[in-house]
């Protein structure tokens, strides 16, 4: 406890305070806590020490060893008691082809329906109420309903991803579309670009940040999607898996499997979607002072000469 | 050749509001210009100047009139410089100069290439226009439209948005740019000292979109500021300005 102690009394010290102090604040662990990773760690930290103070308090609440014991058991599929040894990898590979066929299909959904809304006043008259309508229906209706309609099986969930996330990446790109900046319209207009190489080059990257919102939602409605789609209506996959622990009441296999859930989507979004956004906008980097001064050495004179020159 | 021809063109727009009343921008103007001339538009804010671009450029239509623009009978090839540099900020420099090219990709670059260098950008091909000054931006506004080998060169307030000196460098610039390759240029500006610096011909437009004056400049290129004659063709243009606003003072009474 003394490290977070420690973060609290230096956050409440002023700046002029600590640059005299030569205590624990101003060393360079002191340093590191005020930092916003320090903050972050500080915060984890606080979760597992509550967590085991509940998890030790109260015996339906299991501590975090005892599901992290689960999760690697489940993971190299340890024995778990004599019964339902570990089948991690069995369900994880079930579970991710059906939730990348969905979310691969929402996106093209999504992305063709949000650039007709966002392009033509027709469109946007006639599918906005029903897209509102397909914002407000939860994954759990839909997971219902894929299960009425296609029964156990792969379809349920996939169909759960689509029909979930593809509104949510469609309102995202429409809201792009005609957030596009009409000075590069009319550039583009008197200068008489083709139509394919406007979309490639002027819509389509004008539109990335709000396509990068659109599939960060659409990747955690997703998710949430083929996990209720498979807690009802699937006979494998990380959703039944988790449902297992669930009817069996064994409450570390659930919270382990709910841990797992969480681990997955930070992993994605940290190993896939981030790289790809950085990628995306590599060119809102800082601008270069090193490359302005070489570039802006540039007079009148030598302009002069090269046009001369022609 | 390069011919644009305006004829009776007014320009009116739909009244902001229910109660409002339409807005009249342009007025019967009526002139044309042909061949390696430079001809400025010169007039104060709202004079109709921009909308008289929009439509010439095709970006927007007129009420009534005609506006023809032709190369040797056929549909002219127009090139646009714009007040701001409107880049793609997504897209590279050399990028950017591609997007607006009809020729096959390895061309495109040579002649990109040719007309960076010319704005003296030639080391700038990869980078983005956020890495770019104001004035380094514009100068690929300018590079862009001068690339697309156009029969007719629009530019309106090219060098408004920036800040003196800079101003006065992409003036001399474009005066050598213009000599070098005498394309026919529309060029709209409020400021008339820039308008004789670099003009064959100064169009001035009055309040309510209406031909004031239509001169000829004949001095000789390069024009400096400091010349006599060139204060001189200044001063007398400002004159008729001040006439105009004088006679419009006691019209309103």
């Amino acid at each position: 406890m003394a490290i977070p102690l420690a973060y609290l009394g230096a956050g409440r010290m002023s700046a002029a305070t600590m640059s005299r102090q030569p205590g624990f604040a101003n060393s360079s662990i002191g340093r590191a806590l005020r930092s916003s990773w320090g903050a972050r760690v500080t915060s984890y930290f606080a979760f597992v020490v509550a967590w085991q103070i509940v998890g030790a308090s109260f015996f339906r609440v299991p501590t975090p060893w005892e599901t992290l014991d689960f999760i690697w058991r489940e993971v190299s599929g340890g024995d778990h008691g004599g019964v339902r040894p570990g089948q991690f990898w069995e369900h994880f590979s079930a579970t991710v082809p059906r939730f990348a066929i969905g979310i691969s299909v929402a996106f093209v959904i999504g992305v063709v329906v949000g650039l007709l809304i966002g392009s033509f006043s027709f469109v946007r008259a006639l599918l906005s109420d029903v897209l509102l309508v397909f914002l407000a229906l939860p994954a759990i209706i839909w997971a219902f309903l894929t299960v009425m309609w296609f029964g156990l099986g792969w379809e349920a969930p996939v169909y759960t991803v689509i029909l979930s996330a593809a509104p949510f990446v469609a309102v995202n790109v429409a809201q792009g579309v005609r957030a596009v900046s009409p000075e590069l319209r009319r550039m583009s207009d008197a200068f008489g670009v083709p139509r394919n190489r406007r979309i490639r080059s002027m819509l389509l990257p004008a539109i990335t940040g709000y396509l990068f919102t659109g599939l960060r939602f659409a990747v955690i409605i997703g998710w949430n999607a083929v996990l209720l789609a498979e807690w009802f209506g699937a006979v494998d996959g990380v959703g039944w898996r988790a449902r297992l622990w669930y009817d069996a009441a064994r409450y570390k296999g659930f919270v382990g499997w709910a841990i797992i859930f969480i681990v997955f989507i930070f992993l994605l979004d940290g190993l896939v979607l981030s790289p790809l956004q950085r990628r995306a906008f590599r060119w809102r980097a800082s601008p270069s002072s090193d490359l302005k001064a070489e570039v802006g050495a540039v007079d009148t004179e030598s302009f002069t000469n090269t046009a001369i020159g022609l | 050749m390069a011919t644009l021809q305006i004829e009776k063109l007014t320009k009116t727009f739909p009244p902001h509001s229910k109660d409002g009343r339409p807005v009249r921008a342009i007025q019967d103007i009526s002139f044309a210009m042909s061949g390696q001339v430079f001809v400025s538009l010169v007039g104060p804010s709202g004079c109709g100047k921009s909308t008289l671009l929009n439509i010439v450029s095709g970006v927007d239509s007129p009420s009534t009139g005609t506006v023809t623009v032709t190369q040797d009978g056929k549909k002219a090839r127009l090139g646009y410089v714009f007040q701001d540099s409107r880049l793609l900020p997504w897209r590279t420099v050399m990028q950017n100069m591609l997007y607006v090219s009809d020729l096959p990709e390895e061309e495109g670059r040579a002649n990109a290439s040719k007309y960076l260098e010319m704005v003296g950008l030639g080391h700038a091909h990869d980078m983005y226009p956020g890495q770019l000054s104001g004035g380094m931006q514009q100068r690929v506004g300018i590079a862009r439209a001068f690339s697309v080998s156009p029969d007719l060169l629009l530019m309106d307030e090219p060098f408004s948005h920036l800040d003196a000196i800079t101003a006065r460098s992409l003036r001399e610039e474009l005066q050598v740019m213009w000599n070098a390759t005498k394309k026919t240029v529309l060029f709209v500006t409020h400021d008339v000292m820039e308008a004789v610096q670099l003009s064959n011909r100064i169009i001035t437009l009055a309040h309510g979109g209406t031909v004031f004056d239509d001169t000829t400049i004949e001095l000789p290129f390069p024009r400096k500021a400091s010349d006599p004659e060139f204060a001189a063709q200044q001063a007398e243009i400002l004159g008729r300005f001040e006439t105009m606003e004088l006679e419009r003072t006691a019209a309103k009474g």
